[in-house]
C-alpha cells in the first residue's frame, strides 16, 4: 500500500496555532510566538515572546511509505532581562499544553501518537550591540511524533 | 531487469489459505530456503561430502504496532490460529514487479517488543505445504 501524501507543515502550523491561541500564554509572553527568529515590527523590537524551532527531523519507513513521522522541535520563551518576570511562567505555560497533553493536539491529515518535552533548557545570552543587556531563554526540546493514517 | 528497492516490499497472508491481503504498518521481512545436507564422507575421502537433504522454508516479517484491523491483528490472530494460512512476500510490489514472490502455507507466530518507542511487532513463520518462487513477467 502507497501511503497517501499528507502535507508535513501542519506539524508545525499546529504547534505554533496551539502556542498562538492560548489566553495564558499570550499575556505572559505578549509579543508573539514566532519560528526561527522574532523579527520587529513596525521599527519595535519585541522583548517577551516565544521561539519555536525545528532541530530534528525524520520519516520512519514501512513497506510502501512513511509510516510515522517524529518531530524534535526547540520551544522556548525568550524574554529581555529587565522584562523576565514571567519567564518561567510562560515556560511552565507551554510545557502544560505540550507535555503530554491529553488529548493529544490534533494535526489533520495525522493521526497523533506522541508528543512530550525530552530536555529541559536555561541559558542567558548577552545581548550582541550591548553587552549589559542579558536575554533569558527557558523552554526545552520537544519530541511530536505523528502517524499516517493507515 | 535491474536491482530494486525494497521500499515498497509487501507481506500478504490469508488465514483461509487462499487469497493474501497485505498486512499494512510492516517494514521488513526475511525468508531462508535453506537444505540440510547430511555428511556422507567416508574413509579415504580428501575432504567432506555432503548430500542433500530436506529444504526448510521459514523466516519473519515485521514492522510497527498498529490496531487497524488490516495490520498486526492479523499477525496474532494467525498465532491463535490451529491450521496455516497462506503467505506471500514480495520484495517489491510496484506494477513491474508485482509477479515476483514467494508464497506457501505457513504457520506464523507473534511477537511485540513496546517500549518508549512505536512498538514493534515480528511474525515467525514456518512452512505447512510446499512453498514456491514465481518469477512473473
Amino acid at each position: 500500500m502507497i501511503t497517501p501524501p499528507v502535507d508535513s507543515a501542519n506539524v508545525e502550523n499546529a504547534i505554533l496555532a496551539a502556542l498562538i491561541n492560548d489566553a495564558p500564554l499570550q499575556a505572559l509572553a505578549p509579543d508573539g510566538v514566532w519560528w526561527d527568529s522574532a523579527g520587529e515590527v513596525n521599527g519595535k523590537p519585541r522583548t517577551r515572546y516565544v521561539i519555536v524551532s525545528l532541530i530534528a527531523h525524520m520519516d520512519v519507513a514501512v513497506f510502501g511509505g512513511r509510516g510515522y513521522e517524529d518531530y524534535l522541535l526547540l520551544i522556548k520563551a525568550v524574554m529581555l532581562n529587565a522584562a523576565s518576570v514571567d519567564i518561567g511562567a510562560a515556560a511552565h505555560r507551554f510545557d502544560a499544553l505540550l507535555d503530554d497533553p491529553d488529548p493529544l493536539l490534533d494535526v489533520p491529515g495525522f493521526v497523533p501518537m506522541a508528543m512530550f518535552r525530552e530536555q529541559r533548557i536555561r541559558f542567558t545570552e548577552h545581548d550582541a550591540e550591548n553587552p549589559a543587556i542579558r536575554w533569558l531563554h527557558w523552554g526545552g526540546h520537544y519530541r511530536v511524533q505523528v502517524a499516517i493514517p493507515t | 531487469m535491474a536491482i530494486q528497492t525494497g521500499r515498497y516490499g509487501q507481506v500478504l497472508f490469508d488465514p483461509a489459505g487462499t487469497t493474501p491481503v497485505e498486512i499494512v504498518s510492516l517494514n521488513a521481512w526475511k525468508a531462508s530456503f535453506k537444505t540440510a545436507k547430511e555428511d556422507v564422507t567416508c574413509f579415504g575421502d580428501t575432504n567432506k561430502v555432503y548430500v542433500p537433504g530436506m529444504k526448510d522454508v521459514s523466516g519473519t516479517v515485521s514492522g510497527f504496532w498498529n490496531s487497524d484491523p488490516a495490520a498486526s491483528p492479523i499477525l496474532f490472530a494467525a498465532a491463535d490460529a490451529t491450521t496455516p494460512g497462506m503467505l506471500k512476500l514480495l520484495p517489491n510490489s510496484t506494477t513491474p514487479e508485482k509477479g515476483n514472490f514467494w508464497s506457501g502455507l505457513a504457520y506464523l507466530d507473534a511477537e511485540i517488543d513496546c517500549t518508549l518507542a512505536a512498538p514493534k511487532v515480528t511474525g515467525e513463520f514456518m512452512a505447512a505445504g510446499p512453498w514456491t518462487m514465481t518469477v512473473g513477467p
